[in-house]
């Protein structure tokens, strides 16, 4: 019975209880007893983040993630993907009696009408804003600190689509209250699409289901938004974290940090700590921004109908480059052979962000042909030392911001009291400027900085001292301790304690333990 | 040459005097007991479409329905009006207020003569008149320079010269519908005052001004007249649809209902993401600054 018994228990179980861990400890081991998460377990818990604040800007970008999967889910409750013709009837006098969309009814009710569903709406859309900010900034820091570079190609891909994605999705659920702002930017794309040549007009009737706007677009749009792109989102998310654990982090160089360590706290305890905090952070600001700001108030706008349009739209900020290209763009098209190619459209709004996402995803291939560097990289470019590459990546921020500026021409014309058209040639020159002004600035400011002694290093005060002569001098105090040069002294990580394999019992079989 | 907006506007007003006029001598030659006056599309805004009420030598006093009364300016004011127009207005618009202006000044001045108490009245209570730069290519809203008594006095001596409309209107708010006014407002307002009622620039330094603060009756008077680039909506709207229209921007363009917090001044997603981007981020990013390492 005891051989039985024996057989069947491991040696932790043997061992007796939970140990000193008590019941916590006790739950922890029968997992290990089944499913075996003690070793995967204690290598994850082991696993060493370095602590620099920048790596935490993309935590922003996962936890306010987070927030939009739980606040989406709770607008699903009460949103109806509909575009079909209601009379609403509610608290908002102004509305009372018109005749809507249900998805637009329903997002007034569950503004209204709900418990906590104006929170909700202002978090979820709050959220994403900051989700699409926090990707841009999170992206800058990993091309300017260069690492993007072999071996972390993959992950800069993975990246730079969920940018993509990201900004669609956001656009697509800006949508889908189906109010007076969010259908003329409906309006726009279906132009957009329109004036993509050959296939543009059989593309719009396919995404579209017929003619603008059709009733088709809600619940298309609604799908997409809620469940098709969230997905592919959230698998590669997944992928990007992944890489990210089994690559191992990334780290700007110090004493101690080579290409072949990682130095910083592991993820249990002190990690994960601070990771938690940082999400509590995230959410916290985020209901705050929800709970006083007002964001996108649907009811002074009221239903979209293709017959009324407001001016002054202008759409989330993270399309704000793209509506100021359309807006600043000369009216170019061609037209011949039964056919009409508007350029005016084309070109800023189809092959001008391909060109700037395409020039996104290859950079990492770019940069290795035109350095010739194809070696492994984990140790991180402080951005001034890669001048170039930091010149580039501020030309094209220079760009977009221009172009964003450009995108409330009308805002402008209308604070300073100027001319709108001289506003938009004012914008023209200067978005055409921007880039060929900040790429030599930069490079000069990172060549300025590649000599500056000491960059980087904490100040030190200067102490000034009266000599016996009467003579005053400042005297450099010496630097803190811990900005010297000094080898790390690592505390040792605990090691696996490792069995010696069983010798294979036939010539080409292996047995491997459990 | 550059010609003010208000040329083009003298333009319709004397085309609108030249159709006015024998409709309002007919109206007198119908004497002290007129019938009930036919509602059309085209005569929104005048006697003809209204209840009317005259004094004992048979001019109009007040018109106007249940939703609208349109008053002319009180005939008492008229002596007062006729001081304050040569000392405020006449340098420009001339002494017969025809257009014509004194001697030494350039530009083309419109003909005031026949263009209506309210056009009149809404130009100098909104403070654009007396203009401040004349050359401007839109006169903005300023502190008024005259008071409302007084603008009320200028258009009932430019008025006396020639009986004309729309007399001033005085809207009644309370009973209209402002589901009908979001709607109209979407429709026929907001392509240039913006959905918020902000105002915005328009082509070559013309713009769409700010609804925010200015009294319904002069919301009505600009419906009605078409000051400057705006159209004036005579016909297509009737005083009921006026007056729905002047109830939702003096109940919630003016005091929008912002349930969800600041209103962030009702710009819109510039001002939303600049939120999102300095305070929202920024505050996370200085968070990620403190529990980080700063090296």
């Amino acid at each position: 019975m005891s051989d039985v018994a024996g057989a069947t228990t491991t040696k932790r179980a043997r061992r007796g209880g939970g140990g000193r861990y008590g019941r916590l400890g006790q739950v922890v081991n029968e997992l290990d007893d089944r499913l075996g998460v003690a070793k995967g377990g204690r290598t994850f818990l082991d696993k060493i983040f370095p602590d620099h604040w920048s790596f935490m800007l993309g935590e922003i970008a996962l936890y306010s993630f987070l927030v939009l999967l739980v606040t989406g889910v709770f607008l699903t409750f009460y949103y109806v993907p509909s575009s079909a013709l209601v009379t609403y009837h509610g608290p908002y006098l102004p509305l009372d009696g018109q005749r809507v969309t249900e998805a637009f009814a329903s997002t007034v009710n569950l503004s209204f009408s709900v418990r906590a569903g104006l929170l909700m709406r202002q978090m979820h859309h709050w959220a994403c804003d900051i989700f699409v900010g926090a990707l841009v900034v999170h992206m800058a820091r990993v091309f300017f600190t260069g690492a993007f570079r072999k071996p972390r190609e993959l992950n800069w891909t993975i990246g730079v689509t969920l940018l993509t994605l990201a900004i669609a999705n956001g656009f697509l659920g800006y949508s889908l209250p189906d109010d007076l702002v969010s259908g003329t930017g409906i309006r726009i794309a279906y132009s957009i699409i329109l004036s993509i040549p050959v296939v543009g007009t059989y593309l719009a009737f396919f995404v579209f289901g017929g003619n603008f706007p059709g009733t088709a677009i809600i619940p298309r749009f609604f799908i997409l938004h809620v469940l098709i792109i969230p997905l592919v989102i959230l698998g590669l998310v997944g992928a990007h974290l992944a890489l990210l654990v089994r690559q191992k982090h990334t780290q700007f160089p110090g004493p101690g940090r080579e290409e072949n360590n990682v130095v910083g706290s592991p993820m249990f305890p002190v990690f994960m700590a601070k990771t938690t905090g940082y999400l509590f952070g995230v959410s916290g600001v985020i209901a705050l921004l929800g709970a006083f700001a007002q964001i996108n108030p649907i009811w002074q706008f009221g239903p979209y109908d293709a017959s009324r349009i407001s001016y002054a739209v202008q759409p989330d900020f993270y399309m704000g480059f793209l509506d100021g290209a359309l807006r600043i763009f000369p009216s170019w098209s061609f037209m011949g052979f039964g056919h009409t190619i508007p350029f005016e459209v084309t070109i800023p709004a189809v092959i001008f962000p391909g060109l700037l996402f395409g020039l996104a995803y290859a950079w990492p291939a770019l940069e290795r042909r035109v350095t010739g560097d194809h070696a492994i990289h984990h140790l991180l470019d402080r951005p001034s030392w890669r001048p170039k590459r930091t010149a580039v990546g501020v030309a094209a921020l220079a760009l977009l911001s221009a172009l964003f500026i450009a995108s409330s021409t009308d805002v402008i014309a209308n604070f300073f009291h100027l001319s709108l058209n001289t506003v938009l040639w004012a914008m023209r020159v200067i978005v055409i400027l921007s880039p060929f002004v900040a790429y030599p600035i930069t490079y000069k400011i990172c060549k300025e900085l590649q000599g500056v002694h000491g960059a980087g290093k904490r100040k030190t005060p200067n102490l000034v001292v009266r000599t016996d002569e009467g003579e005053y001098v400042a005297e450099p105090t010496p630097a803190y301790p811990e900005d010297v040069h000094h080898e790390l002294d690592p505390t040792p990580v605990p090691t696996f304690i490792e069995e010696p394999e069983p010798e294979s019992a036939a010539p080409g079989v292996r047995i491997v333990e459990r | 040459m550059r010609r003010p907006p208000l040329a083009r506007v003298s333009l319709a007003a004397v085309v609108a005097a030249l159709a006015l006029g024998p409709l309002a001598v007919l109206v007198g030659a119908a004497g002290a007991a007129p019938g009930p006056f036919q509602t059309t599309r085209h005569n929104a805004g005048t006697p003809n479409s209204s209840q009317v009420t005259r004094n004992a030598s048979g001019q109009v006093v007040s018109y106007g329905d249940k939703w609208i009364t349109y008053n002319a300016p009180s005939p008492a004011l008229t002596q007062l009006g006729q001081a304050l127009y040569m000392e405020n207005c006449a340098s420009c618009h001339g002494t017969k207020a025809n257009g014509v202006p004194a001697a030494g000044t350039v530009g083309a001045y419109p003909n005031l003569v026949g263009l209506g108490p309210a056009t009149i009245d809404f130009w100098v209570v909104s403070g654009r008149m007396p203009a401040a730069d004349p050359a401007a290519v839109q006169a903005p809203r300023r502190q008024p320079r005259l008071t409302p008594t007084q603008a009320e006095a200028i258009a009932a001596w430019v008025n006396s010269l020639s009986p004309s409309y729309p007399y001033i209107p005085d809207p009644h708010v309370k009973r209209a519908n402002v589901a009908t006014g979001m709607a109209l407002f979407a429709l026929n307002c907001a392509a240039c005052h913006t959905i918020e009622g902000d105002g915005d620039a328009l082509a070559y330094s013309t713009f769409a001004p700010s609804l925010r603060h200015i009294p319904a009756y002069q919301v009505a008077e600009a419906i009605r007249t078409g000051p400057g680039n705006m159209p004036r909506f005579t016909g297509n709207l009737s005083d009921q649809q006026v007056n729905d229209i002047v109830a939702y921007v003096t109940e919630y363009i003016q005091h929008p209902q912002n349930p969800g917090g600041f209103g962030l001044g009702q710009l819109g997603p510039v001002a939303e993401g600049f939120v999102a981007l300095v305070i929202g981020l920024g505050v996370l990013a200085l968070i990620a600054y403190w529990i980080g390492e700063r090296a």
